[in-house]
């Protein structure tokens, strides 16, 4: 039995789209997991659920204009989506969450609308809601690996000026941080990280993958070096262990990885009874 | 004591003139003049709803839209006097979510601890050791930002301000919520930083009856500066009176201001 196991695990490594799947994973759980510490602390989870369900809308558009990989529209609309929020909140006096309900729900329904104009069968959405393993071309795994090398690179080099900015904007700005430039370019990585991994974890799912990491991290850590170390090895374990799974017991991959990231989440929970941070 | 009135001749912290600044059609600067000579420890008071917090946030170039003028030492181009103030904002709008050691904030101010991430905790803290035994936060490093009591919260951010040994010190509502002995505690540190750096203090607070036992000057704000004076001066002006629209007693602790 125990042979037979190590045999379909090493068998995963011989299958073309499979390799992809995991160097996919391998750039972009981490690269989620560490953008998440700080989306997690500056409340921007329910940001990062917006622009991923526009990306619906970006798919529609994408099979609409006839693409055969719908990727660039799909991070355009996320952009796009991302800008609307920024727009609304400078020109009304809503509240940020009134207008990120809104744009997430307005979006799946365009997105909905345009894919039944063009009569898809809801099993081609499917794919995109809860991530699709064969998707992952070498394009994307191309883009992961672009993203993780420099947005890994702009969070370590700007990792003073982002905490600053977490802790107190105002005392960022008067500590000579440029606080609407870095918060304009956070959005921006953020936005683009969360596009290319819906291939893998879908619209849906995406989420998890930025903010379940972090928050198990958190549990375990007293300092913000703990969270970060944490919160990437997490992630890394995260993807690479959902992809497996999602192989093995032939599972939707985005459920997978989100699984194994819950699971992750619960051990975290389990030494808090025993140095319990003192409460706030 | 400084009991002197500002004359022409003493170098200037802090100089606004006639600034005004109007959001959504309140009126909320109506034309402030303020000159701060330097190495002053000052108050600005007034009432809930004054603009005092306005005012500093123009002073630090953090609110748009204001006309009129701001200098600090002399620089009119703020973003490039910003090297030379500390500034301590209320702690109640800090992040207390975030996880973030003492030790970490501390490191994200200085250019030599900019790698804290990668150094050890002592290779960190000999950076940092100067600044720590002045204001006492040594035991605190290892805490998480988040747990530390008001009091110990507020000698943090006072740590941090000084890191980079500014020439002007700016503190906003720096003992809301920090029980009376912390109060006294907090003053006495104040005094001391201020007289062994010699440097410009400005409180801003709407609790008169503290600060004016601590203040050489004290600004009083509503709209406009209203009053200005020594301390002992300033408690019995009548324009003062007007500003809290109230009966002020500079001996008693608790004072009824009343809510706008």
């Amino acid at each position: 039995m125990a042979i037979i196991t190590i045999i379909t695990i090493t068998d995963m490594f011989d299958e073309p789209f499979m390799q992809r799947a995991l160097l996919a994973a391998l750039c972009l759980g981490p690269l989620c997991a560490f953008l998440g510490v700080f989306v997690t602390a500056r409340r921007m989870a329910f940001f990062s659920d917006t622009i991923s369900h526009g990306a619906l809308t970006g798919v529609a558009l994408g099979l609409w204009w006839g693409f055969a990989d719908p990727t660039i529209a799909l991070i355009v609309v996320s952009l796009l989506v991302a800008g609307a929020i920024f727009w609304l909140k400078e020109k009304t006096d809503l509240l940020t969450d009134t207008i990120m309900a809104l744009l997430l729900s307005g979006s799946v329904a365009l997105g909905i609308i345009i894919l039944s104009l063009l009569k898809r069968r809801p099993g081609d959405i499917q794919n995109y809601l809860f991530g699709d393993i064969f998707a992952i071309g070498w394009q994307e795994v191309g883009l992961g690996a672009l993203l993780v090398i420099i947005v890994g690179a702009a969070l370590f080099l700007t990792l003073n000026k982002i905490s600053l900015i977490t802790v107190h904007e105002d005392l960022a700005h008067v500590s000579a941080v440029p606080v609407r430039l870095m918060n304009l370019l956070f959005i921006v990585v953020l936005t683009l990280t969360v596009a290319v991994t819906i291939r893998l974890l879908g619209i849906i799912l995406v989420t998890a993958l930025v903010v379940i990491p972090p928050a198990a991290a958190r549990n375990l850590s007293r300092t913000l070096r703990q969270q970060i170390v944490l919160s990437f090895a997490f992630g890394l374990i995260g993807a690479l262990g959902g992809t497996a799974l999602c192989y093995q017991l032939d599972l939707p991959c985005g459920p997978a990885i989100v699984m194994t990231c819950i699971a992750i989440f619960i051990a975290s929970l389990l030494p808090r009874t025993a140095f319990r941070p003192r409460p706030v | 004591m400084h009991l002197r009135t500002p004359n022409n001749s003493e170098p200037l912290a802090i100089e606004v003139n006639d600034l005004r600044l109007t959001l959504g059609n309140v009126p909320i600067l109506q034309g402030v003049n303020l000159k701060v000579p330097a190495g002053r420890l000052v108050a600005l008071i007034g009432p809930n709803g004054a603009g005092k917090t306005t005012l500093l946030r123009c002073m630090l170039g953090l609110q748009r839209g204001f006309s009129g003028e701001v200098k600090l030492f002399g620089e009119t181009q703020l973003q490039r006097a910003l090297t030379r103030i500390g500034y301590v904002p209320q702690r109640l709008n800090l992040e207390r979510t975030f996880i973030l050691s003492v030790r970490e904030f501390l490191c994200l101010r200085l250019p030599q601890t900019r790698s804290w991430f990668w150094h050890s905790h002592r290779r960190n803290d000999i950076a940092l050791r100067g600044s720590l035994a002045e204001i006492g936060v040594e035991s605190l490093l290892d805490r998480p930002l988040a747990n530390l009591s008001g009091g110990e919260l507020q000698r943090v951010l006072i740590a941090y301000s000084l890191l980079t040994n500014p020439d002007l010190l700016l503190l906003d509502e720096p003992t809301a919520g920090v029980d009376l002995p912390g109060e006294q505690t907090f003053y006495d540190l104040i005094g001391e930083i201020h007289k062994k750096r010699g440097i410009t203090v400005m409180l801003v607070s709407h609790d008169l009856s503290m600060v004016y036992r601590h203040a050489d000057w004290i600004y009083a704000l509503n709209g406009v500066i209203c009053c200005e004076g020594p301390p002992q001066t300033i408690m019995n002006a009548d324009s003062l009176k007007q500003a809290y629209g109230i009966h002020v007693s500079p001996y008693g602790h608790h004072h009824d201001h009343h809510h706008h």
